[in-house]
């Protein structure tokens, strides 16, 4: 990046004393003055630019088959256009408009526009619910009681020591590039609430420090519904789960590969350790097993990076 | 309006933001709000947990975003800044677009004490008549599917 400087778009007024500076030498300089600016703000620029520029290039590079058939893996085609949505750097009429322009057939298209209807679905609630989108909607279905869950993160998890390599390298993209890839955040997100037994708020508020794209509508109402405020059912997942949509690398460097991996379990099993009975969520599970669905198929309305929503079965 | 300021804010800043479409000579200006940036608002923190401030990536994120836009940038109380960008230009109203955070409503009413506000509206994603019902997606869904490729339709 050699041409790196970085000029704000003219001003056609004068700029008043005290106001902010539109003019860097170089990416470095304005880390530098944000720091100086913001003290209090932890970390560095992510590797991930804003601006309608680098919008633009994601935009032109939407490919909504590919997306349909690829987005749950880590490594999928997903979009990458959150930050710049949730920003309105990009309205969700303009993606819309660009996946309709790239749209031959209706059906490869419809998984991605599925995924915008979920940003304006949050959105739409969120203006429903103002502030009380940090209350539980509804009572948790894990047969633990609110007061059960830590209100406060623990260390090892804020500081990406946990040492189970799949959780630690989500935090430390989470920390350094303030993106995360959908699936990975459910799986935090669950690790957390059902594993860890913490408050979803303090997940959410974890989240919304660091994200890119984060605010209160797809963030909370996402972790809600991994905890099962906003779902009929808790979401967990197995390492099977996570080691196929991860193409196994965070298990082969991991430490617990062979022993002592918390997600190394059938989801019976982990059922059993991770939830209370609570005849509820049996009768509709068993009804869901009686569909012929299962954990660990892909899942109806599976996730989409874009958009910070945890895959659903409805 | 005649004269007014524009008001940007965290979700609008693009060329779609119909304040700049509406107004583009007229100045504009963002605020980094502090008690959102330090962890005091819903829109960055639980209103029962600990205050926690907003990362550098974030704020840089913005930052980036906003170079892109003609804005003037300022930073501390939003309603306070504004207020004195309208004085600084002589304004005699704002003009902002409208969003979801209600945390930018409560600082239009603070504005209109002082200035009318005028807030101009965004091309929504679909536009649904009446309440919708949010229960549960598959039922807003069922309605807007619908409504959206609609669209598609008409231009295809």
């Amino acid at each position: 990046m050699a041409s790196d400087s970085l000029a704000g778009v003219p001003l056609a007024w004068p700029e008043q004393p005290g106001e902010l500076p539109r003019r860097f030498d170089s990416r470095q300089a304005l880390e530098a003055e944000l720091q100086q600016l913001f003290p209090e703000a932890p970390g560095a620029l992510s590797p991930i630019r804003g601006g309608r520029r680098q919008a633009e290039t994601l935009l032109n590079r939407l490919q909504p088959e590919r997306y349909a058939k690829g987005r749950n893996f880590l490594d999928g085609p997903v979009t990458r256009l959150s930050p710049y949505i949730r920003h309105g750097v990009l309205t969700l009429a303009e993606v819309r408009d660009a996946v309709f322009a790239r749209t031959r057939s209706r059906q490869g298209s419809e998984k991605l526009i599925n995924e915008l209807g979920w940003r304006d679905y949050w959105q739409r609630l969120w203006q429903q619910l103002g502030d009380g989108i940090w209350r539980d909607q509804e009572e948790l279905k894990t047969g633990h009681s609110a007061a059960a869950y830590a209100s406060t993160l623990p260390a090892d998890i804020d500081e990406g020591r946990t040492g189970l390599a799949c959780m630690d390298g989500f935090i430390a993209e989470l920390h350094t590039s303030g993106w995360l890839h959908n699936h990975a955040r459910m799986w935090l997100a669950a690790y957390l609430v059902h594993w860890r037994r913490i408050r979803w708020q303090a997940g959410a508020q974890w989240f919304l420090r660091h994200l890119l794209d984060g605010d209160p509508a797809s963030n909370n109402l996402s972790w809600q519904w991994v905890a099962s405020s906003f779902s009929h059912k808790p979401y967990f997942f197995n390492r099977g789960n996570l080691e196929r949509y991860s193409n196994g690398s965070f298990c082969r460097s991991c430490a617990l590969r062979e022993q002592g991996c918390p997600f190394d379990a059938s989801y019976e099993q982990l059922e059993a350790e991770l939830f209370a009975p609570l005849p509820a969520i049996r009768a509709v599970d068993q009804r869901n097993r009686e569909g012929g669905r299962d954990r660990n198929s892909t899942r109806q309305g599976a996730p989409s990076a874009a958009l910070s929503r945890p895959a659903r079965r409805r | 309006m005649q004269r007014p300021i524009l008001l940007a804010y965290g979700e609008a800043l693009g060329p779609a933001n119909p304040a700049l479409l509406a107004y583009p000579d007229r100045p504009a200006v963002f605020v980094f709000d502090s008690a959102l940036l330090a962890g005091l608002s819903p829109t960055t923190g639980d209103p029962e947990g600990p205050n926690e401030p907003v990362s550098l990536q974030r704020i840089g994120f913005l930052y980036e975003c906003l170079l892109e836009l003609p804005v003037s940038l300022r930073k501390g109380d939003v309603a306070e800044e504004v207020l004195a960008f309208a004085r600084a230009h002589g304004a005699e109203g704002i003009v902002t677009s409208a969003g979801t955070d209600p945390r930018v409503a409560a600082i239009c009413q603070t504005l209109e004490q002082q200035l009318p506000v005028e807030v101009l509206a965004v091309e929504p994603f679909v536009q649904l008549e009446g309440p919708a019902d949010l229960g549960r997606f598959s039922r807003y869904w069922r309605r807007a599917e619908r409504e959206v490729w609609a669209s598609w339709g008409q231009e295809g």
